[in-house]
């Protein structure tokens, strides 16, 4: 009798092992569907990357020309003055299972805003600006003060987007509302690997001369004027600096989402395997309880 | 063949390169045309139409909405944030954005409006009518 109560409990535990591996498979499927999609949705966004990056270089290579020969130059947005006032644009997600990704911006940017505006996030003196519905949910229930709040613009991410947020931002910054803007986002450096940039946008900085100035020192005729032409140049170099930062976080993503997504099913396979295990090892002894039962069985015929 | 290369580039995407005889842009300071053997200039780009010959004869019409020309050495490069063939042209969009712009210009309006701002809606709403019916007319 005792034999029949212990078969019925590995037989028991044999059900529940296949369906925990079924459970582990389909999990397995989806991360693996979900690997897929994100490497396919890369590969577009490090097109976009590329494709964008000859605007931005040469618009800031002729800027950075020209105010190297301009001095004498008058533009609001290059004006610098003390910070009582900061707007911080915050760039993540909208959408989880990526990883670290959205915590190590959102780490970052309560970093930055903890050791060097702490006191004006108490008078309510640093705005948020929070793009991706990630950032959005988590600063939202905290003690910070929201500006602009924009989730859901990866799914259909458009220039038009950056040049509006960036349009918002001058319009801040010129009427003094506030003193200094900076951007806090993962930059895509490879698949597996982002880097969390916390760049100033605002004061214009003056581009360093990381690209090559022209040495030849061309003389170019300058229509109307090289103020008019710098004036009109930095708003879209503005636009284009916003624009490849929201590329570059999303493609950072997307890269992150890959990864995770890879090793969620390296932990499935490896999960499915020591149930696997589990699951022979059960059965096995299901079966030698079984021999065990009609052995005995027979022998007590036997001696009876 | 004296040729000049072309190239049109915006924040999504290199709209255009090739070699062309002759290009039209929108100068701040006037219309321009930049043939073969061109002075190196920069010039900043109104709201208007760009105008290619290409090599073959061949007449492209774009509209923009401001950007940067840079000429130099028989090569040049239009840095725009939007441009559009005339194919590409939402009439509708483009009739309902003036719509708009002039009801805001309008003195009845009560709100705050940003002048400057609804002039240039205004502005490149009738640009991309005329360049879209110049191309019906055909």
């Amino acid at each position: 009798m005792v034999f029949y109560a212990l078969l019925e409990n590995y037989m028991a535990t044999l059900r529940d092992i296949k369906r925990r591996i079924v459970g582990v498979k389909n999990t397995q499927q989806i991360t693996k569907a979900m690997k897929m999609v994100s490497a396919a949705r890369l590969r577009r966004a490090q097109e976009n990357i590329i494709n964008a990056r000859p605007y931005s270089r040469k618009i800031a290579e002729v800027l950075s020309n020209l105010l190297s020969i301009e001095k004498n130059l008058v533009n609001p947005l290059f004006e610098k003055r003390e910070v009582k006032k900061v707007a911080i644009v915050i760039v993540t997600s909208d959408r989880g299972l990526c990883g670290a990704f959205n915590m190590n911006v959102i780490r970052e940017a309560e970093l930055t805003i903890k050791s060097n505006f702490a006191e004006m996030n108490e008078a309510g003196n640093v705005l948020l600006y929070c793009a991706g519905k990630k950032g959005v949910d988590y600063f939202s229930k905290r003690n910070y003060k929201i500006e602009g709040s924009y989730p859901g613009i990866f799914s259909n991410l458009d220039f038009s987007f950056a040049s509006k947020l960036v349009a918002d931002l001058k319009e801040k910054f010129i009427n003094k509302e506030v003193d200094e803007v900076l951007i806090v986002y993962n930059a895509f450096k490879s698949v597996v690997q982002q880097e969390l940039k916390v760049t100033k946008f605002l004061p214009v900085q003056t581009i360093e001369q990381k690209y090559e100035p022209n040495s030849k020192q061309i003389e170019y005729i300058y229509e109307p004027d090289k103020a008019t032409i710098i004036n009109s140049l930095v708003p879209r170099h503005l636009n284009a600096q916003m624009w490849t930062s929201l590329l570059d976080s999303y493609a950072a993503e997307l890269g992150a989402r890959m990864t995770a997504m890879d090793m969620a099913t390296e932990n499935a396979k490896d999960l499915i395997r020591s149930l696997q295990i589990k699951y022979n090892k059960e059965r096995q002894a299901a079966i030698t309880t079984e021999i065990l039962e009609i052995v005995s069985g027979a022998n007590a015929l036997k001696n009876a | 063949m004296k040729e000049i290369n072309v190239e049109i580039v915006t924040p999504s995407k290199s709209a255009y390169s090739g070699n062309a005889k002759s290009v039209t842009v929108p100068g701040a300071a006037g219309s321009f045309q930049i043939l073969f053997n061109h002075a190196p200039i920069i010039s900043s780009l109104d709201i208007g139409v760009i105008k290619i010959e290409e090599s073959d004869g061949k007449l492209l019409i774009f509209a923009v909405s401001g950007g940067t020309v840079e000429v130099l050495d028989n090569h040049v490069l239009l840095l725009v944030e939007s441009i559009e063939t005339p194919e590409e042209i939402d009439i509708k969009r483009a009739e309902e954005a003036k719509a708009r712009a002039k009801e805001r210009l309008s003195i009845n309006y009560k709100e705050k409006v940003d002048v400057a701002r609804a002039e240039a809606s205004l502005n490149r709403a009738i640009n991309r009518l005329k360049i879209s019916q110049k191309e019906l007319s055909k």
